[in-house]
């Protein structure tokens, strides 16, 4: 599905991301961890293309996304559902129409009336029936959360990226909202990609972990081995140790 | 010390150079856009609205006491040199050639031009360009040239309002302030102006519609930071926008008259 090799970028000379490799496979969970500035949001903004790197290659179902123009990435990107840090929704839409944008978008000859079903069924999927004719802005943090995630998840991509999706949530939201990825997924099939500062809910969710540290990849592999990791970084990491390297 | 100065020299000349180099590749990419024209036709009709309709009471207001001002500075004139019948002549030729699209220009610059930077500026620190690119919208053909090709339409477009509301209030301000009759304000109005000088000044307005929408566009996208960095990014694009539209009226006056 999505096969990084030696990836490196550079950002005003600073190195972000150096020599990354790593190998998705289609219906797998991924959870990508570390401290603060590491480079996790830089890296899934790489895969979607809005970073290229200085050296590497990164084959998405075997299109190597840094040497295409963005024209054709912006192809590749309908096949990506993506879920933003801060939400990026569109201030200028309503919740409504927030959810219903991707698709539309992506089918402009879609029946009013399907289009409307569809994206209703969507946000009673994540609780917001009701929230439709509402700003964004007039919405709480968990609420914003769930429209980006029905609208990252609306069209039914084979890849979804969740950039943080519990971030400044409630331990009882966090975990409704994990449930509710969960449940996507299943219905959709789709491969998963999350970002998590919350180490103990995101490995609940997850099969597999990355562990970054300053731009480099320190684990990468199944979840249940993390524990085992004799890397010191990963283990002050997952324990929440004061003393170490961090 | 010497360096020091050198370098900040250096920096400011490297800095002027970036935008004018970012605003021509803007330019160069609106063309692009355009062969063959590809935008997003809901959006372009939104913009005409909240740009060019939401406008024209701000423009009525501003064109019908610019028309009464230039009565009120000529009426000294008018009566003591008896000058009556240039009236309707004078006001039609500074407002068609000058006076409506050069303060036209900096209204909408102000109101339109801003907004627009604001808007686009708001849209790249909060992620919304990322968030349209993740959804497989090229923002330029989304986002920027149905504002651009708005722009250039709504200002052509309230310029002409702007100088029949000026000429309207010319005429009146020219009966209770200086005792022009309509009918001589008519008269010298239809006998004395071409075509040509309604086509000189509408000429300009398109033109500065697109030197305010490269500017607040360009502006707009190149945000950096955060709230502080749209601030910056809107006061730029209005003084180049207001030095745009003045030195370009230079060039165009210039080589069209």
């Amino acid at each position: 599905m999505l096969k990084l090799t030696d990836i490196t970028l550079k950002l005003d000379g600073n190195l972000i991301l150096d020599n990354i490799s790593l190998n998705i496979q289609p219906g797998s969970i991924w959870g990508i961890i570390g401290p603060p500035a590491s480079g996790k949001s830089v890296l899934v903004k790489t895969i979607c293309g809005f970073f290229k790197p200085q050296r590497g290659s990164i084959l998405f179902n075997d299109t190597d996304i840094c040497k295409i123009p963005e024209a054709k990435m912006l192809e590749i990107r309908k096949q990506i559902g993506m879920l933003f840090q801060n939400n990026a929704l569109f201030d200028f839409m309503n919740v409504w129409e927030n959810v219903a944008f991707p698709l539309r978008r992506s089918n402009p000859e879609i029946d009013p009336g399907q289009l409307r079903q569809k994206a209703w069924k969507r946000l009673k999927k994540v609780g917001l029936a009701g929230s439709e004719n509402k700003l964004c802005s007039e919405l709480s943090g968990g609420m914003q959360k769930r429209v980006g995630i029905a609208r990252a998840t609306i069209n039914k991509a084979p890849l979804n990226i969740y950039d943080e999706p519990t971030a400044g949530l409630d331990p009882v939201t966090t975990s409704k909202i994990y449930d509710l990825l969960l449940e996507i997924k299943r219905q959709n099939s789709s491969t998963v990609l999350a970002i998590s500062s919350d180490v103990e809910g995101l490995r609940d969710f997850v099969d597999n972990i990355i562990v970054l540290y300053e731009g480099k990849v320190r684990y990468s592999g199944p979840e249940k081995d993390l524990e085992s990791s004799t890397d010191p970084v990963v283990h002050q990491f997952v324990r929440g140790e004061e003393e170490g390297p961090l | 010390m010497i360096s020091s100065f050198f370098a900040s020299v250096g920096e400011k000349i490297l800095n002027f150079s970036k935008i004018i180099g970012g605003i021509v590749y803007l330019f160069y990419q609106i063309i692009l856009a355009l062969l063959p024209p590809k935008f997003d036709l809901d959006e372009f009709w939104r913009n005409l609205y909240k740009m060019g309709v939401k406008s024209v009471p701000i423009i009525i207001l501003t064109a019908f006491f610019t028309g009464g001002i230039m009565v009120i500075q000529a009426s000294v004139f008018v009566k003591k040199f008896g000058a009556t019948s240039l009236v309707g002549w004078g006001a039609g030729y500074s407002v068609f050639r000058e006076v409506g699209p050069i303060l036209l220009g900096l209204m909408f610059s102000g109101r339109v031009g801003s907004n627009n930077t604001a808007e686009l500026g708001t849209m790249v620190v909060t992620e919304q360009i990322d968030g349209l690119k993740a959804l497989a919208i090229d923002p330029f053909r989304y986002l920027i040239v149905p504002r651009v090709l708005a722009m250039i339409i709504m200002l052509f477009l309230l310029t002409i309002i702007g100088n029949v509301v000026a000429i309207s209030g010319a005429a009146l301000f020219g009966k209770y302030i200086a005792g022009v009759s309509y009918a001589g304000f008519w008269t010298s109005f239809s006998q004395n102006l071409y075509l040509g000088d309604l086509i000189h000044g509408l000429i300009k307005a398109a033109i500065f519609g697109f030197i305010v929408s490269l500017n607040s566009c360009y502006f707009g996208i190149s945000v950096k930071g955060g709230a502080v960095g749209v601030g910056k990014a809107v006061n730029n694009s209005v003084v180049a926008s207001a030095l745009g539209i003045v030195i370009f009226d230079y060039i165009l006056t210039y080589n069209i008259t």
